[in-house]
């Protein structure tokens, strides 16, 4: 393994709330390497976002704290990071493409402006330099005409353009890290498909690392190198991509990867019903009882998933999966 | 199986729709376009947001005003109908509608929800509606002890479900699904798409299917039409349009999918830049100023949709092109 670059350590996120203080995020480590992809799976609630959001020191607080863990970025906390030094870490060192372009854009700056902003907080750079490296950003993320668009608000732009505005913002500072949430759900898949050869090409140019949260199983095998499954909250399954889909050991795993349907190129008549995952995910306030938090939906659940949470062991050579089942075989 | 000519539940000629604005241009949503479904199967209708596909299933439905063309369903023309006559119609169009957050009012409750267009279309007693609603929420999966609860108190799912319930209880013969799953996670896509599929199958429903998800309408669908800009640029069976793909659109929306194999990047076929204003179009194919293959005939005249082989037709002036045989 090369140097880490970003080092999560036995992260912990709790939110306050009426029934009492919830944990979103538990046990949750892992590293990520210079120039790697690594990509977060789950489903909505499974604790993907907040996770990408303790990465920045964006946890809203309160009512939410990370309350055990280290998140080390070249070996500086981030966690216990002051205000003044997180401002820095955000968008030199680490920053985001949101889901929502047109949301996260502000809808009265020109998208120049808001590019140009970003450039100026961090370089110190006079107006008309950021104002050229803004157009250049432009260029870069493929904006045809960027003088002309520099000037533009949100609302001008299509869905893809804006998205691309953002991933424009992201790196105008060259992040060591890019984490992108979901950054295509909001996208058509022609202009989805021109996102992703976007992101390879700046991981290219610039070599930055990436973390890429998403729900879909297509896009995960496309983009990244190594896959992290989280379900309510845990850590449940990690290895490299290509063993993730076609060897997936933990049970849910199976489950998400079998029970999307498949584009063919040669579809029968009649298709097979889709493999279902009985039930929905739990929420973080049934996390108390100490099973398997996925044995009530898990087909192959016995006797110990009920009394004990599975740990993350090792399965094969850099490959983790927390099910009872991959280690004490029952009966 | 009989061998007759399978009974056709909607019949949609010419369809246009278009929506003036106050300056005096138009919106182009839907430009005319055709497709018929039979009896018991499911019609898919893709595209990219902005392609008039949700526009053209509402029209079908009337929850939009037809600009022209007609959309027959039995022996009513829905655009056409008005009073009693549109009202009994509905009660064989039903709408399942993309957002299960939005589409169910919050202050009612789900029995109230699903009994609704019984008590609207005045269908049966109330003892027997009641008796209906229970049926329903057997059918789709839920409990009927959950009729009191609020639509809040349900998952994204179970409030699919509720949609998809509320929407069979008139018996409609055709349901017309916008985007049924494309607001839920992907292990819940999987449970709705097999209640959608068993319902299919086990009331002989008909479903008009409007989908951005290739794979899903894959699924689910015996018939598509892919549209672009208003128009349908390609129609045929599932296995036609998979198999041999004709129009450079649907091939770049096929392998723009990411797909599972690990190693098809490279067979892609990419298209530049966005669709053109549906305000201003251009004069010749829609797709010309992002696709691949044009030539200057392409943006000088439109291409007609025409029948190749079987059912499957297409709009491509450039579809026998050799270029244009994708290479599997």
């Amino acid at each position: 393994m090369t140097q880490n670059l970003l080092s999560v350590q036995d992260l912990e996120i709790s939110f306050r709330t009426v029934a009492g203080e919830v944990q979103v995020v538990r046990d949750l480590s892992f590293e990520l390497a210079q120039g790697e992809v690594l990509g977060i799976v789950g489903e909505s609630g499974c604790g993907k976002s907040i996770t990408a959001l303790s990465l920045l020191g964006l946890v809203p607080n309160p009512p939410g704290r990370v309350s055990k863990g280290r998140i080390l970025l070249e070996g500086e906390d981030i966690v216990t990071a002051s205000e003044r030094r997180l401002r820095q870490i955000r968008g030199n060192d680490i920053s985001m493409v949101f889901q929502e372009p047109m949301t996260s854009l502000n809808p009265v700056y020109s998208v120049g402006e808001q590019i140009a902003e970003t450039a100026r907080a961090h370089f110190n750079s006079s107006r008309s330099e950021a104002w050229e490296r803004a157009i250049e950003m432009l260029q870069l993320v493929g904006i045809p005409s960027p003088e002309r668009r520099a000037h533009e608000f949100p609302h001008q732009l299509s869905g893809g353009m804006r998205q691309r505005v953002m991933i424009a913002i992201a790196l105008v500072c060259e992040p060591k890290v890019l984490i992108a949430d979901e950054p295509t759900t909001a996208l058509d898949v022609t202009v989805q498909a021109q996102i992703f050869d976007l992101f390879r090409d700046l991981q290219h140019k610039i070599g930055a690392a990436i973390i890429l949260i998403t729900h879909d199983i297509g896009v995960v095998a496309q983009m990244t190198d190594r896959v992290i499954v989280m379900y309510a909250g845990r850590k449940i399954e990690e290895g490299p991509v290509s063993a993730f889909i076609t060897d997936p050991r933990h049970p849910y795993t199976r489950g998400l990867v079998n029970c999307i349907p498949r584009l063919s190129l040669d579809p029968s008549d009649d298709p097979e019903p889709l493999f279902e995952i009985p039930g929905v995910v739990p929420s973080p306030s049934d996390l108390s009882l100490p099973r398997c938090a996925f044995a009530p939906r898990c087909r192959n659940a016995f006797a110990l998933c009920l009394e004990k949470s599975p740990p993350l062991l090792p399965v094969a050579e850099g490959r983790a999966a927390a099910c009872w089942l991959e280690t004490e075989k029952p009966g | 199986m009989n061998t007759q000519v399978p009974a056709t539940a909607l019949c949609v000629s010419d369809l246009v729709v278009h929506f003036p604005l106050s300056d005096g241009k138009v919106v182009h949503a839907v430009d005319g376009i055709s497709f018929e479904v039979p009896v018991g199967t499911a019609f898919g209708l893709v595209g990219e947001s902005g392609s008039g596909k949700t526009t053209a299933a509402l029209a079908c439905a009337r929850l939009v005003e037809a600009t022209s063309g007609t959309v027959q369903l039995g022996d009513i023309d829905i655009t056409q109908a008005t009073g009693n006559a549109l009202r009994a119609a509905r009660r064989d169009i039903q709408v399942v509608f993309q957002d299960p957050f939005s589409s169910l009012n919050p202050r009612e409750r789900a029995g109230s929800i699903v009994r609704r267009p019984l008590d609207l279309m005045r269908i049966g007693t109330p003892t027997e509606r009641e008796r209906r609603v229970d049926d329903l929420f057997a059918t789709v999966g839920l409990r009927p002890e959950q009729k009191t609860l609020f639509p809040h108190q349900f998952s994204g799912g179970q409030r699919q479900r509720i949609g998809i319930a509320r929407a069979l209880a008139t018996n409609p013969r055709l349901i017309v699904c916008d985007e049924p799953v494309s607001a839920l996670d992907v292990a819940i896509q999987a449970q709705i798409l097999n209640l959608l599929a068993r319902l299919k199958r086990e009331l002989g429903l008909s479903y008009l299917f409007i989908s951005h998800d290739l794979a899903v309408v894959q699924h689910l669908c015996e018939r598509i039409a892919v549209m672009y800009l208003g128009q349908i640029v390609e129609i045929g069976s599932r296995q036609e349009i998979f198999r041999k793909p004709m129009h450079p659109y649907t091939m770049a929306l096929i392998s723009a999918v990411p797909s599972t194999d690990m190693d098809t990047a490279d067979t892609r076929i990419r298209v530049k830049g966005d669709p053109p204003s549906p305000i201003s179009l251009p004069p010749g194919c829609r797709f010309a100023g992002r696709c691949p293959y044009a030539v200057p005939r392409c943006s000088e005249s439109l291409p007609e949709l025409v029948t190749r082989d079987g059912s499957h037709s297409v709009a491509c002036f450039r579809t026998d092109e050799p270029e244009l045989q994708i290479k599997r």
